[in-house]
């Protein structure tokens, strides 16, 4: 910027010539003002990158777990810890920047937001094989948030979250199905998500579930994506909005994900029809990656 | 609603569609309200642009023809913030910045073209600060404290980048029309205005792309300056 102008002569010499301009009190207010804006504005995106960074580690532990429906592994815990603990930092830090009107202004956020959805989702479904509901998990992050008030998740962050997250599913189930030889599937019983469910904050949640009926059967991932993509595919987002575009370029990816596990667990039916009962594939690297390119 | 069966709570989705289906509708609600703020604001231009043709001296009738689509464009800004006042600012407020910058600039041009001074003196070369097209406007500026409706900085500078921009072209047009006072009240207006650019500390956004552009329009109405000079049409009282 500054060689710019310098270049330019003329330009250089007007400056000289008009020190003071009779609007420079009016624009050093608007620097002000603007340097305020860029301030907050950088400190919200280091944050997002942050928490999207943390996110993405969180997920990488998940992603060695093979269960589905019970606690998370004491490795799982002690280990993501830290992560948990930056993001709960990151929020902290920018929440005051994101209150009141600024909420909405600094949108950029948002990328921090669906990452943390998607390892939030994933660790939500292990330990419950569920979905976390909008309000729980608009309230997890304001739990999270500082005393300025909590930092706000959107609809439009959940959903694309939710999205991200059937990726995750995919890669877990693939996991699964190369190394044990089966999609994980969870126990019939429907209490433990209640046992498990991530905070106190699920009012509620309780009273549409509590008739508990046990003849409930046990849905293996699968049929948990297949359910997912179709609440997915059902939702009705206008064309002239930018979540419009969002979706459309999730929606996709998230298909392709639902089609890799259906395939893969052809392969798995009609090769088993093959093996002597009880013959499990070689838990290799090399088998994994044939399956998963799949 | 049925309870849940599967992984998914039936309520779930039901609610965020009906979360979708509300910004929709608001988004409708609002679009209406812009097209017409649209539509007056072409009007605004549509009269102004006559002062390219018109010498100072009969510019008045202009600028007070150009009062009824100012008048109507305040109007829809009215209705418009009055919707937007009960919904997050700045969730939707890039659907109508374009056009509040569009009126914003009308109205300096206006004013800049003496629109606001009585008794026909209509060189007037007056600049309003954000504060009064506010008070034109009837909206709040820079609001940081309440999430309602209001004139931001940014949409106010891009508005003063496009009045540069017309003045460039006005500076040249006044000679045409034998007025070889005006391109030297517009060269020094857009060098005071280049220079309060340039206190600040612009990111790389639309706002200092554009502002970078500001220079060559000054350089453009120094030309014209150059040009009178060259030829000794500069009237000797103001040189």
């Amino acid at each position: 910027m500054g060689q710019k102008r310098t270049r330019d002569g003329a330009m250089a010499e007007a400056k000289q010539e008009q020190p003071s301009s009779p609007y420079v009190p009016m624009f050093e207010n608007f620097r002000i003002e603007l340097d305020e804006h860029h301030d907050r504005r950088e400190r919200i995106i280091k944050a997002s990158r942050d928490i999207t960074a943390s996110s993405k580690k969180i997920i990488f532990t998940l992603q060695r777990i093979r269960n589905v429906g019970v606690s998370l592994p004491e490795f799982a815990v002690k280990n993501n810890a830290q992560y948990w603990k930056t993001i709960e930092t990151q929020y902290k830090a920018v929440s005051a920047d994101l209150r009141g009107i600024n909420a909405y202004r600094y949108r950029q956020i948002t990328w921090g937001n669906q990452e943390f959805m998607e390892s939030l989702c994933f660790q939500h479904y292990l330990e419950t094989q569920t979905l976390i509901s909008y309000d729980e998990a608009k309230m997890h992050i304001a739990s999270m948030s500082g005393e300025a008030g909590p930092v706000l998740l959107t609809p439009e962050d959940y959903i694309l979250g939710i999205f991200d997250m059937i990726g995750e599913l995919m890669r877990f189930s693939i996991t699964s199905m190369a190394t044990n030889g089966t999609l994980p599937t969870g126990k019939p019983n429907k209490n433990k998500r209640f046992k498990q469910a991530v905070s106190e904050d699920q009012d509620e949640k309780i009273d549409i579930d509590s008739p508990l009926s046990e003849d409930v059967e046990s849905r293996s991932v699968l049929d948990d994506l297949r359910e997912l993509r179709l609440c997915l595919e059902m939702l009705d987002v206008p064309r002239t909005s930018k979540f419009y575009d969002d979706v459309e370029k999730k929606m996709g990816v998230m298909r392709e994900c639902v089609d890799k596990v259906e395939k893969a667990l052809y392969s798995l039916t009609v090769r088993g029809k093959e093996r002597p009962k009880g013959w499990n594939p070689d838990v290799k690297e090399g088998e994994k990656d044939t399956v998963e390119s799949r | 609603m049925a309870g849940q069966r599967g992984m998914v709570d039936p309520a779930l989705f039901h609610n965020l569609q009906a979360r979708v289906d509300e910004d929709a509708a608001v988004r409708d609600e609002l679009q209406g309200i812009i097209q017409a703020l649209e539509k007056h604001n072409r009007n605004i231009t549509f009269v102004l642009s006559r002062a390219h043709s018109t010498p100072v001296a009969r510019l008045s009738s202009v600028l007070e023809e150009a009062k009824a689509p100012i008048q109507n464009a305040v109007d829809s800004i009215s209705k418009l913030s009055e919707a937007a006042s009960k919904l997050p600012y700045y969730k939707f407020n890039s659907m109508w910045s374009r056009q509040v910058q569009d009126s914003t600039y009308g109205i300096l041009l206006w004013a800049w073209l003496g629109g606001r001074s009585s008794g026909g003196d209509a060189k007037n070369g007056h600049l309003l600060t954000i504060e009064e097209v506010g008070e034109i406007l009837k909206v709040p500026v820079n609001l940081k404290d309440r999430d309602e409706f209001h004139l931001t900085i940014e949409e106010y500078l891009q508005a003063l980048i496009s009045l540069v921009e017309e003045l460039s072209r006005l500076a040249r047009n006044s000679v045409t029309l034998g007025d070889y006072e005006r391109p030297l009240l517009i060269n020094q207006f857009t060098k005071d205005v280049l220079a309060g650019f340039q206190v600040l500390n612009l990111k790389n956004d639309t706002l200092r792309r554009r502002s970078d552009s500001l220079k060559y329009r000054v350089k453009d109405v120094e030309d014209v300056v150059y040009d009178l000079s060259l030829r000794n049409l500069i009237p000797k009282q103001s040189q």
